[in-house]
C-alpha cells in the first residue's frame, strides 16, 4: 500500500512539472468530449431528439458513460500505453521486480488530465437531470454509481485485453482500440439505437448496456430496446467485474507466455 | 529554383509511407468500425431515405480520406529535440516546402492504399449504408480537384501545428488541441451537412471545411458554374493565407532556433 500511495504521489508530481502543458491537455480534452456533446445536439435538432428518446434523455446516458471513461483513463493509463512499456523494454524492467505487474504497470501513468472529460460528463448529466425532472433519491444515486462502477471495471478489462494482444504483437494496437475508444463512441447514446447485432454485442460480449444503459433506464423509468429495466438491473453491473476477472485471468495467462522484444 | 529536391522529397518519403502495410491495415479496420457506427445511429435517426444516403456518403468519404489529417510533422520535432535539424537547415533547401512536399507525399500515398479496400468494406453493407456514386462526371471532377486543394490545406495546418510544437516542444498540449478542433470543424465527428442551416452559412466557410466538407459536398451535388467557382475561391483563398501564415511562423522559429553543443 506505500508503494501504491508513493506511486501516486510521483504521478501528480509529474503533471505539475509542466503545468501550461497539464492545463492545455485538460483543456484538449474537454475540447473533444464537448465536441461528441455537440454532435448529440446538432443531431437533436436535426432530427427533433432521437427516434423514440429526447435529447435530454441521450445527454443522461452521455454523461455517466464519459465519466466513467475518463476515470478509466486515468487510473488505467498505463495499460493503455502498454506498447511503450513493451518497446521500452520497461515491462521487463517490472517483471524482476517483486510488486504485481498489474499494478505496476496501471502506477507507472496516472492521468490526472482526463479531468476535462469528466467535467464535460457531468455538466451534460446535471443539465438532464435539470430538464428531465430525475430526483436523485439515495437509491438512485446508489444506482448510478453502482452502474459507473461497473462500466470502469468493464473498461478496464477492455484495457487488459488489449494489452494481451499487444503481448504477443506490438503492431495491432490500433484494431484492439476498436473495442475501446469504439466502445464509448457507440455506448454514449441508447443501444436500441442500433440494429440487434450491435446491441447484443454491447449488451452481452462487451456488458456496457448491462453495467450502464439499464441501470440507467431504471433511473429514467424507461425500457431499452423492448426490455423493461427493473429490480434485477441492481445485479447486472457485476456484468463488470465478472469481465475484468476473466480479462485478469487472461492477462496472467500472456504473461506466462511473455517473450520480450528484446533490446 | 530547382525542384529536384523537392520531387525527391516527395518521392522517398512516399516510399517509406508504402511500407506501412500493417499500420494501414489497422487504420482500416478502425475506420470501418467507426464508419459503421456513425452509419448505424444516423439511419436510425434519418429512417431510409435520401437524407441517409446522403450522410452516409459523407461518412464514409471522411473515414476514406481520414489519413490525410495525420501528419509527419513529428519528425521536424524529433530533429530539433535531437539536435540533427542542423543538417536539415544546411541543405540549400527552403525546409518548409520541403516538410510540405513531405506532408503531401504521406497523404497522397497513405490514402490511395486505403481507397480501395474501404470502398470495397463498405460495399458489403446493406445498400441504405453504403456510398452513393458520384452525382455526375463534372461534379467527380470538382470533387477531385477540390480534394487536392484540401489536402493542401490540410498540410498547411499541419504546419502551423508543427510550429506551434517547434516553440513548446509539447506535441499533446497547443498543438494537440488544434488537432481536435480540425477532426470537429471539419465534419468528422458529424457531418456538418447535418448542422442547421444558419450555423451552416458560418461552418462552410471556416478553414477547416475546406479540407473535406468543400470536396465532399461537390461529390454529393453537382455545383453550377458559380457555386463551384466561390467554393474553389474559398479553398484557395484560405490555402494562400494559411500558407502565408506558417511560412511566417517557421521563418520565425527557424531564425530563432539555438543549436547547443558539437
Amino acid at each position: 500500500m506505500r508503494y501504491v500511495i508513493n506511486a501516486m504521489r510521483m504521478n501528480l508530481r509529474r503533471a505539475a512539472q509542466y503545468r501550461a502543458s497539464f492545463w492545455m491537455q485538460t483543456l484538449a480534452q474537454l475540447v473533444m468530449t464537448f465536441g461528441d456533446l455537440w454532435a448529440m445536439l446538432l443531431l437533436a435538432e436535426r432530427f427533433g431528439g432521437m427516434a423514440h428518446w429526447s435529447l435530454h434523455e441521450v445527454m443522461f446516458f452521455f454523461g455517466p458513460m464519459q465519466i466513467a471513461f475518463a476515470i478509466t483513463e486515468m487510473i488505467n493509463r498505463g495499460f493503455g500505453h502498454i506498447t511503450t512499456l513493451i518497446r521500452m523494454g520497461s515491462l521487463d524492467t517490472m517483471l524482476t521486480r517483486p510488486r504485481g505487474i498489474a499494478a505496476q504497470v496501471i502506477l507507472s501513468e496516472l492521468d490526472p488530465r482526463r479531468i476535462g472529460s469528466v467535467a464535460v460528463g457531468l455538466t451534460a448529466l446535471i443539465v438532464a437531470t435539470r430538464e428531465l425532472g430525475v430526483c436523485w433519491t439515495l437509491p438512485n444515486i446508489l444506482l448510478i454509481l453502482w452502474g459507473m462502477a461497473g462500466a470502469i471495471a468493464l473498461m478496464m478489462g477492455l484495457f487488459m485485453l488489449e494489452a494481451v494482444v499487444c503481448l504477443f504483437s506490438v503492431q495491432s494496437v490500433e484494431i484492439v482500440n476498436v473495442f475501446t475508444y469504439g466502445g464509448r463512441q457507440t455506448c454514449q447514446y441508447p443501444l436500441d439505437l442500433y440494429p440487434q447485432w450491435l446491441r447484443i454485442t454491447f449488451t452481452f460480449v462487451i456488458p456496457v448496456g448491462l453495467c450502464l444503459q439499464y441501470p440507467i433506464c431504471h433511473i429514467l423509468g424507461k425500457s431499452l430496446g423492448g426490455v423493461e429495466a427493473r429490480a434485477w438491473v441492481w445485479l447486472s453491473p457485476l456484468a463488470g467485474p465478472f469481465f475484468l476477472g476473466l480479462m485478469w485471468l487472461l492477462w496472467r495467462w500472456g504473461l506466462r507466455h511473455y517473450r520480450s522484444t528484446g533490446s | 529554383m530547382n525542384f529536384r529536391a523537392y520531387r525527391t522529397a516527395f518521392a522517398v518519403h512516399a516510399r517509406q509511407v508504402s511500407r506501412y502495410r500493417g499500420a494501414a491495415i489497422g487504420g482500416m479496420v478502425t475506420q470501418a468500425f467507426f464508419g459503421v457506427m456513425l452509419v448505424a445511429l444516423y439511419s436510425a435517426l434519418a429512417g431510409e431515405g435520401e437524407l441517409l444516403r446522403q450522410t452516409a456518403t459523407y461518412v464514409w468519404l471522411q473515414q476514406i480520406f481520414f489519413r490525410a489529417f495525420f501528419t509527419t510533422g513529428g519528425e521536424i520535432n524529433e530533429q530539433i529535440m535531437s539536435g540533427s535539424v542542423c543538417y536539415s537547415l544546411l541543405r540549400p533547401i527552403d525546409l518548409h516546402f520541403w516538410c510540405v512536399c513531405r506532408e503531401m507525399a504521406a497523404k497522397i500515398v497513405g490514402v490511395s492504399m486505403r481507397i480501395l479496400p474501404m470502398f470495397l468494406i463498405q460495399f458489403i453493407l446493406p445498400e441504405n449504408w453504403r456510398m452513393l456514386p458520384p452525382n455526375s462526371l463534372v461534379g467527380f471532377i470538382q470533387f477531385f480537384l477540390s480534394l487536392l486543394i484540401g489536402f493542401c490545406v490540410i498540410a498547411q495546418v499541419n504546419m502551423i501545428t508543427a510550429a506551434v510544437t517547434m516553440r513548446t516542444l509539447d506535441n499533446k498540449g497547443f498543438s494537440g488541441l488544434i488537432n481536435l478542433v480540425m477532426m470537429i470543424l471539419s465534419g468528422n465527428i458529424i457531418p456538418l451537412t447535418l448542422a442547421p442551416e444558419r450555423l451552416q452559412a458560418i461552418l462552410r466557410w471556416q478553414p477547416f471545411a475546406q479540407m473535406l466538407d468543400a470536396p465532399i459536398r461537390m461529390y454529393l451535388h453537382t455545383a453550377s458554374l458559380g457555386e463551384w467557382a466561390l467554393s474553389f475561391g474559398v479553398q484557395l483563398a484560405w490555402l494562400v493565407g494559411l500558407t502565408l501564415f506558417s511560412r511566417a511562423l517557421w521563418g520565425h522559429n527557424i531564425r530563432r532556433i539555438e543549436l547547443q553543443g558539437g
